[in-house]
């Protein structure tokens, strides 16, 4: 069963050279080429990962990316023209995993797909791990806050148990960026300060710490 | 730390010396007329004891007060200070003279001195420091004028003195100030604004191209179509770059970077060959996105325009990139890297933005990148940070 993409795209040239290039990869592309019609397909079901343009007509990127998050944890890697800040900042706040500044290659889309889709690999038979009133069980993937589950976006979820696996131990962006979003020197920490944002938001403001200058750690 | 040179001394010795002159005049008018006064009642008491009856011991007269003597008639008196401290009134007529004792009023006017001067030091020693005590709360609003206007220069466009009320001139000052900041922070949003859409603009339909071009089967003209949007899709970038860098709105993110191994990653992702070599563990609090674009630029442009072996050297926090080629251009040499500008037709074809991108960034993260030619022979360019 080969990965489905729901691509959302506006301008009819990228749609359809970036669905083609999607699937000699060996990926199921369904392509939408405004937000709502986006929307639309993606209720229908059976997406593996979203992948959206910011300027849409109609609902654009960054308002879909947050009707989705409302109701699924799917990755979704955003695409932006501008990439200026701005941009950038409201799509990972409203929910995004990771964006690409176009042009992009295909490789290098293709590159952070996989890196989205990567699950954390579970040891098994690994105990659960608790933090005061957080429990991290990383061979069911369960993430529970006061006994009650919440779920977590996988990107989340890939940064709390990178969090867990080391607690108490400041881990820096780069470090974050490197084993969470598989990036080298070129990332770009913002998609880490807004993951944690997010995270924070779902396990509580004061579980995870900024350690000034250095990055963040996991409170025991 | 006193400076003595700040506002609040400067008006403190105005004051200083404001009380001073009004102290001493006052002074000098207080022991005039009560010396006058002095003198009068003196006078008085010795024509009262001379029409009492002369005094007959005197001897001679003193001649400055025979030679007031007019007529037979007339009478004259006299202050008499030929021995210091021991004062008299003469008083004289035809029938003889007399004098008395003037040491009791000298003394009073001496007191009297001694009051004033240290009722005026003791008004100076409080007024001073009053002074300066009330000079600093404008002296204050001044400095937070002062702070605002550095940092907006420093870049941060959201700065405001926020002077609030009051008619006088610092507040017009601050106002004047934040006038200035907003009035450049509009400019430079509308700035950022333009080179975004027009970010958007160019690489929209760039990135059809570029996937579309992906699809293209292999084949020589395939090469020639993808080499040239290449070139394209870099040359976009690199102008979106400049204009970004050029709307100064860039700032650097810092983290730690360990130099050796960023060096030879950075290196590596050109995807040129350069010899690294790294002398000890330096490590720098840089942002590494940046640093990255000036290594990889620096790189690039000595393998377009020198020529190989390439050699990066990292030792403490100062990076050096060396070509064996001609060297830089005099021109670069004298007036730093221009855009579209490659100097010297033997440094080969290119766009010249790759070393204005270079320096741009190094100008936002706070480091200096130099230019020169080795002695024997190749361009090296120098990145040294902090």
């Amino acid at each position: 069963m080969s990965v489905s993409v729901l691509l959302v795209e506006d301008d009819e040239v990228i749609r359809k050279s970036v669905g083609m290039a999607l699937e000699r990869y060996g990926y199921r592309v369904d392509p939408a080429a405004d937000g709502l019609t986006g929307l639309e397909r993606f209720h229908s079901g059976g997406h593996d990962l979203l992948l959206l343009d910011v300027m849409l007509p109609g609902l654009d990127g960054i308002g879909l990316c947050r009707r989705v998050r409302e109701t699924s944890l799917v990755p979704i890697l955003m695409m932006s023209a501008r990439g200026d800040a701005l941009d950038v900042v409201s799509g990972l706040e409203a929910g995004a995993d990771d964006y690409v500044v176009k042009p992009a290659d295909t490789s290098v889309l293709v590159a952070r797909i996989r890196a989205l889709l990567r699950r954390a690999a579970p040891a098994p038979g690994t105990p659960r791990l608790v933090f005061g009133d957080l429990t991290v069980d990383p061979d069911a993937l369960e993430v529970y806050v006061a006994g009650e589950p919440v779920s977590l976006a996988p990107t989340e979820l890939r940064l709390l148990l990178e969090f867990a696996a080391n607690p108490g131990i400041v881990l820096d962006r780069q470090t974050l960026l490197r084993n969470v979003w598989d990036y080298g020197w070129d990332g770009d920490s913002r998609v880490v300060d807004l993951c944690v944002q997010r995270l924070r938001r779902k396990v509580g403001a004061d579980r995870v710490e900024t350690v000034r200058g250095f990055g963040y750690k996991l409170r025991r | 730390m006193v400076r003595w040179r700040s506002l609040r001394w400067q008006i403190a010795a105005l004051v200083a010396v404001a009380s001073g002159v009004v102290a001493l005049a006052v002074g000098l008018l207080v022991h005039r007329s009560t010396w006058e006064r002095s003198l009068s009642l003196g006078q008085d008491r010795a024509l009262s004891a001379l029409l009492a009856g002369p005094d007959d011991d005197l001897g001679p007269l003193p001649p400055a007060l025979a030679s007031r003597l007019g007529g037979p008639d007339a009478y004259a008196t006299w202050y008499d200070d030929r021995v210091p401290d021991v004062p008299w009134m003469w008083a004289a007529d035809g029938t003889g003279a007399v004098k008395i004792d003037m040491g009791g009023e000298l003394r009073n006017l001496r007191a009297l001195d001694r009051h004033i001067v240290l009722a005026s030091a003791g008004v100076l020693g409080l007024a001073v420091p009053l002074a300066a005590l009330a000079a600093e709360l404008p002296n204050r609003r001044l400095r937070r004028v002062a702070r605002t206007a550095r940092r907006v220069a420093e870049g941060d466009l959201e700065a405001r003195t926020s002077a609030g009320r009051g008619g006088d001139e610092i507040t017009a000052i601050a106002a004047a100030v934040d006038t200035m900041a907003a009035a450049l922070h509009d400019r430079l949003r509308a700035e950022q604004r333009f080179t975004a859409d027009v970010a958007h603009e160019l690489r929209t339909p760039l990135m059809g191209l570029v996937t579309s071009a992906e699809l293209l089967p292999d084949g020589e003209v395939t090469d020639l179509v993808r080499d040239r949007v290449g070139v394209l899709r870099v040359l976009v970038e690199n102008l979106l770059e400049i204009s970004r860098l050029d709307a100064g709105a860039e700032s650097a993110d810092r983290v730690e970077v360990p130099l050796g191994r960023f060096a030879a990653d950075c290196v590596h992702r050109t995807g040129l060959p350069a010899e690294v070599t790294v002398h000890g563990d330096p490590v720098a609090g840089t942002d590494p996105r940046r640093l990255d674009r000036i290594l990889a630029n620096l790189v690039v442009n000595a393998h377009r325009h020198g020529r190989a072996p390439v050699e990066v050297r990292v030792e403490g926090t100062t990076i050096t990139v060396r070509d064996h080629g001609p060297g830089f251009p005099a021109s670069l040499l004298a007036e730093g890297p221009q855009r579209f500008r490659t100097g010297a037709a033997e440094r080969g074809r290119g766009h010249g933005l790759g070393l204005t991108i270079a320096a741009g960034q190094a100008r936002v993260i706070g480091a200096r990148l130099a230019f020169e030619n080795d002695p024997g022979g190749g361009a090296v360019a120098t990145v040294r940070l902090n």
